[in-house]
């Protein structure tokens, strides 16, 4: 069975006194272990589907099932579960939480889950050693590059070993040398973690890494590669 | 200008109006701040000019008195003053507080009617009508029901009649007397009866004390107040065009000895001057309240230019100046300050009310006798108020703004283009805050050991607030602990909320320089309550030890009308015998009062049997520790004890000799011991009946102690006195337990207001932290968006919110009883003995800091739920579409 099944979605919001149509009728698969890039027009849907499809926002009409779960079935509190144990983010401006050192900021789903400090701890010295921030454990965001908060971020979203990441334009804020960099970091996890990943991005270089391209325009899924 | 002023609508005016919920807090902090201050002033302004427009009002137009060097003087010396008519008018005076008992009007005096001794004090006055109509103002309402007005004349056939009175219209008309009807006074002991033959028209002394006023024939006063012989004062209105000073020195020349001049405003400058001290006392206190609602001011702006970076880099950016900047923030400043003026006007007025009531007990009991009677603001808040509360509170609120203010005029354009501080600078722990503290509280050793000011504790004052913000200095440095500590250790204690907890303290962290101004005002209010309550608590336990010691006596006994402000109601004879040929009293210790002026200043001087005091009665010795063998000595020679209060005051010691005016003149007295004295903060000045009868031989006893043979019963003996003494006699009896009952409930009414003040300022201070807390969660809402993304849920982001608010209440706690207990030591060692001249031994009270503590931190808790739930309720999704 599919890990992320999404039904004829639609989303509609109030936008400056008249209804907006964010997405219209979106549906697609994806199995564990896919790299969908999503590419469209800035506006076309795809930041508004990545938040549909992490349980951050509700569809107006549609099903979206992650693992066999219905997300729109389930309460705020289930949600806020649910995307700790299952879904890791990847923002284009990192957000890391600046008053937590790195370590602090990459374990942090794991406290949230209630994971034992020992526990957690080993789980986050294992993951910031694959992302090669072994040394950059006890400093600040402030102190890090943008390459450098940004693979701190990936490991943030993979540490819980979720299901699927949805990484909204990661490499969006970064020169095209950490871009690459963060991009391949991405594909290795994807690969060696078996982790679906679902990549918004205007960036051709990075959608290259993707293994399916599914392009928008106007909140309806165009074309499928 | 009008650049200015369309930058302030659009960039200062509508944020304000947008967080709504801040401002109404900062205004309303402010508010209740001025509020408080301006309350104090209106009570402490209410009772000395009330007192004032009495004392003028009765004076008319008097333009010197003479009185007894040592209070009352025989009347024979008008004879031989007859030279004093050569100056101008002279009215001899007999003046006196008399309680009306309204129970009682038009009752058959037959029959013992139950007296009611809560009813007003009147201020009654003796004269000769016909010599007194030049110095006041008598205009009679109407006598009869032919319309007339009545002349002189016929006052002077009013009160020919010794049972004749006259009273003011205002008091008639508010308990429903007549002319014709029939009202008792106490006076003393004594219960009379007049009947009312006049009414005066509300003018001139009528005036006085809302009307509380009544005159009497000369001759019917000296014998209804058991002054038959005696006068009080002459009253002189010089002739038109004399120099009063000049008059005064010549008059002052040619008077005996036992007799002085002075001018009627005396009275109330002597009374001014004692009563500085409490309204000083209870200013400051009420200053606190201010000074917390201008750190809120300063966190308002301060947090107003944190958030808003990116908006004034943006204002720099297309061409708005420095200074510009400046203004706007100090604008935001001076805006909300005047607001939070304009309604802490109105509020003061209500509040006053409230200052008034709980202070009349103490302004009555120390003070002023009639201060009960008036427990209602005769003054309104008027331009004085106004103006003194605008040149205050707006100045302090550009002071409390410079800093902030200054900051926002450096931002750079830059910061515009680099988008808001998204990377938050974490604290260090700074030495210079902590070398800052140390110097501040160095130099708040040094200046409690400065010396008062005109008797005020100026010093001790500028000691208690270099304490304050040495206490507020520490605060970063100790916040930043506090969190250190939490996140490594304390949140293990918590179980289920471990990375609450530490996101809490990291939030709280990298918050310090912003958190730290209302913590710190939260820890000065905090610091204040813990003071004053360590104080009012130690000086509890002190005057209670005291009162064990010392009041020892099985039953006190006074005549009802007698207060420590009066010098009203003198035993008689027959009453003391009663007690004296009771089988169960072991011995009666008769005990006379006088009041004299000292060095410009009203001071008791007493006197009883030393001899019975020896035996059954009990004092706590200053110097030396046990001085019954000067006591002793005392007996038939010319030594004296005085109270701490009078020591501390005139610096007069053991073996200092002190120049007393007595009934003969002034004569020396050598002082032999001092003694602690809670019962009244004036001179006390004790000595032997004998010397007191050689010196003062007009009075007679004003109290009495009463010690009871073993096994008697305290309440069936006092029944019993009561029962025996003449059925008209006002003696109040009180047995030891009532009395200690009643000194207790004194000292605890006395310092009510204190604990008012110090609430209002913590629920100010309380308001700043919530104010800190939403501006904080406002600012930090992408990161609490992320938690969202993360998968914290509502209940995990509420209870981070909550952690943070007991970071802050327990650190404001921490410093508060830190601070707390040093400034007790301030109010106790130095304040207060140099106030009032009261020694008060230290107390640690640790039930109540653990109680506070608890208090607290429940406050605390609770100030965060409302700024917790506004997190829970943050905007994922907006967060995520603006991403």
């Amino acid at each position: 069975m599919p890990i992320l099944v999404v039904d004829n979605v639609d989303k509609t919001y109030d936008g400056a006194g008249r209804a907006v149509n964010a997405l219209r009728g979106v549906t697609f698969n994806a199995e564990a272990g896919d790299f969908i890039a999503l590419t469209g027009p800035s506006g076309c849907g795809k930041s508004t589907l990545l938040h549909i499809l992490g349980g951050i926002d509700r569809p107006t009409r549609g099903r979206v099932l992650l693992d066999g779960v219905e997300l729109v079935s389930l309460s705020e509190e289930d949600l806020a579960r649910l995307r700790r144990k299952k879904i890791g983010f990847v923002f284009q401006f990192f957000n890391l939480l600046p008053t937590l050192t790195v370590a602090e900021n990459v374990e942090l789903p794991l406290m949230l889950d209630g994971i034992s400090n020992s526990s957690a701890s080993k789980r986050t010295t294992e993951m910031l050693e694959r992302v090669g921030l072994g040394g950059r454990a006890a400093h600040y965001p402030a102190e890090l590059s943008g390459g450098e908060m940004q693979r701190a971020a990936v490991a943030r979203a993979v540490v819980t070993r979720p299901d699927l990441i949805l990484a909204d334009e990661p490499t969006g804020n970064l020169d095209s040398e950490n871009g690459t960099q963060v991009m391949k970091l991405l594909a290795e996890l994807n690969r060696e973690m078996r982790i679906t990943v679902i990549l918004a991005t205007h960036s051709n270089e990075a959608a290259q890494y993707a293994v399916r391209l599914l392009h928008m325009r106007d909140g309806v899924i165009e074309e499928i590669a | 200008m009008t650049v200015f002023l369309t930058l302030f609508r659009q960039f200062i005016w509508r944020a304000l109006v947008r967080e709504k919920l801040r401002s109404v807090i900062t205004v309303l902090g402010i508010s209740l701040g001025v509020g408080v201050a301006v309350a104090i002033r209106l009570a402490n302004v209410g009772a000395l000019e009330s007192f004032r427009a009495a004392t003028d009002s009765v004076a008319g137009e008097t333009s010197i008195q003479i009185t007894g060097s040592a209070g009352r003087f025989d009347e024979m010396v008008l004879a031989d003053l007859g030279w004093l008519r050569s100056y101008g008018q002279v009215s001899p005076v007999i003046t006196g507080f008399a309680k009306a008992d309204l129970s009682n009007i038009d009752s058959d005096s037959g029959e013992a009617a139950v007296a009611d001794s809560h009813g007003p004090y009147l201020q009654v006055l003796g004269v000769d009508v016909l010599r007194d109509r030049l110095l006041r103002r008598y205009r009679l309402l109407r006598v009869n029901d032919n319309g007339a007005e009545p002349g002189i004349r016929y006052l002077l056939m009013l009160l020919a009649d010794p049972q004749s009175i006259v009273l003011t219209e205002q008091f008639a008309r508010r308990h429903q007397i007549s002319i014709g009807s029939r009202i008792f006074l106490l006076i003393g002991e004594s219960r009379r009866a007049f009947v009312v033959r006049g009414l005066l028209m509300d003018e001139g002394p009528a005036r006085a004390l809302q009307g509380n006023f009544a005159l009497l024939d000369i001759a019917a006063a000296q014998l209804s107040f058991n002054r038959v012989g005696l006068l009080d004062r002459i009253d002189v209105k010089l002739k038109s065009g004399s120099d009063i000073g000049e008059v005064e020195r010549e008059i002052r020349e040619k008077l005996p000895d036992r007799l002085r001049v002075l001018r009627p405003e005396t009275g109330y400058d002597q009374v001014e001057k004692m009563i500085a001290a409490f309204q000083f006392n209870l200013s400051a206190l009420g200053s606190i309240a201010l000074l917390v609602g201008l750190f809120l001011i300063y966190n308002t702006v301060s947090i107003s230019v944190i958030t808003r970076r990116e908006e004034v880099g943006s204002l720099r950016a297309v061409g708005t100046t420095q200074v510009i900047i400046l203004g706007l923030f100090l604008g935001e400043a001076l805006l909300l300050t005047a607001v939070g003026t304009v309604v802490g006007l109105g509020l003061g007025r209500i509040l006053a009310g409230a200052a008034v009531q709980i202070t009349a007990t103490t302004v009555e009991t120390f003070f002023i006798a009639s201060a009960a009677t008036e427990a209602v603001v005769r003054h309104s808040v008027g331009v004085d108020e106004v103006t003194l509360a605008f040149a205050i509170a707006l100045p302090l609120s550009i002071v409390a703004s410079a800093v902030p203010a200054l900051e926002a005029a450096r931002v750079s354009p830059i910061e515009a283009m680099r988008g808001a501080e998204r990377l938050a600078r974490s604290f260090k722990p700074s030495i210079k805050h902590l070398l800052l503290s140390s110097t501040l509280f160095v130099g708040a050793y040094r200046f409690s050991s400065l010396d008062p000011t005109n008797g005020l504790p100026i010093f001790g004052y500028v000691a208690a607030l270099m304490l304050m913000f040495g206490g507020a200095f520490l605060v970063p440095n100790v916040l930043w602990l506090a969190c250190v500590v939490n996140s490594r250790w304390l949140a293990r204690l918590f179980f289920t909320a471990v990375i609450e907890a530490k996101l809490a303290s990291a939030n709280l962290r990298a918050s310090i320089p912003r958190v730290s101004i209302s913590v710190a005002a939260l820890s000065v209010a905090l610091s204040m309550m813990v003071a004053v309550s360590v104080m009012i608590g130690s000086f509890r336990d002190t005057v209670s030890y005291w009162v064990g010691e010392t009041m020892v006596a099985d039953i006190y006994a006074k005549p009802i009308t007698r207060a420590a402000t009066t010098d009203e109601g003198e035993l008689s004879d027959e009453a003391i015998k009663v007690a004296q040929n009771d089988p169960q009293i072991e011995a009666v210790y008769p005990f006379t009062t006088q009041q004299i002026i000292y060095a410009d200043e009203p001071v008791t001087v007493g006197a009883g049997d030393f001899a019975t005091f020896l035996k059954h009665g009990r004092l706590l010795f200053k110097a030396p520790s046990d001085a019954r063998d000067q006591i002793r000595d005392a007996i038939g020679h010319d030594f004296v004890t005085v109270n701490e209060s009078f020591s501390l005051r005139f610096k007069k010691y053991v073996g200092d000799m002190i120049e007393l005016p007595t009934a003969f003149g002034s004569h020396e007295f050598k002082i032999v011991a001092i003694y602690y004295d809670y019962s009244s903060s004036r001179g006390w000045v004790v000595m032997h009946q004998g010397t007191y009868a050689k010196h003062f031989p007009y009075s007679r006893p004003t109290s009495m102690s009463i010690y009871l043979q073993p096994g008697a019963d305290a309440e069936v003996v006092s029944e019993r006195l009561s029962r025996a003494v003449d059925k008209d006699a006002q003696i109040l009896f009180a047995t030891n337990v009532d009395l200690r009952r009643e000194v207790m409930r004194i000292f605890d009414s006395t310092f009510a207001i204190t604990y008012a003040l110090e609430l209002i300022a913590i629920v100010i201070a309380a308001l700043g932290v919530i104010s800190t807390l939403i501006t904080l969660i406002l600012e930090r809402r992408g990161e609490i968006a992320v938690l969202g993304f993360l998968g914290a849920t509502h209940r995990q982001l509420r209870r981070m919110v909550v952690m943070e608010a007991l970071l802050i209440g327990g650190v404001s706690q921490a410093i508060g009883i830190a601070i707390g207990l040093m400034l007790s030591l301030v109010l106790i060692y130095v304040i207060n003995v140099q106030s009032f001249g009261w020694t008060i031994q230290f107390h640690l009270p640790l039930g109540f800091l653990v109680q506070s503590t608890l208090i607290m931190i429940g406050v605390t808790a609770v100030a965060g739920l409302y700024p917790a739930a506004r997190a829970a309720k943050t905007d994922v999704v907006r967060f995520a579409r603006a991403e």
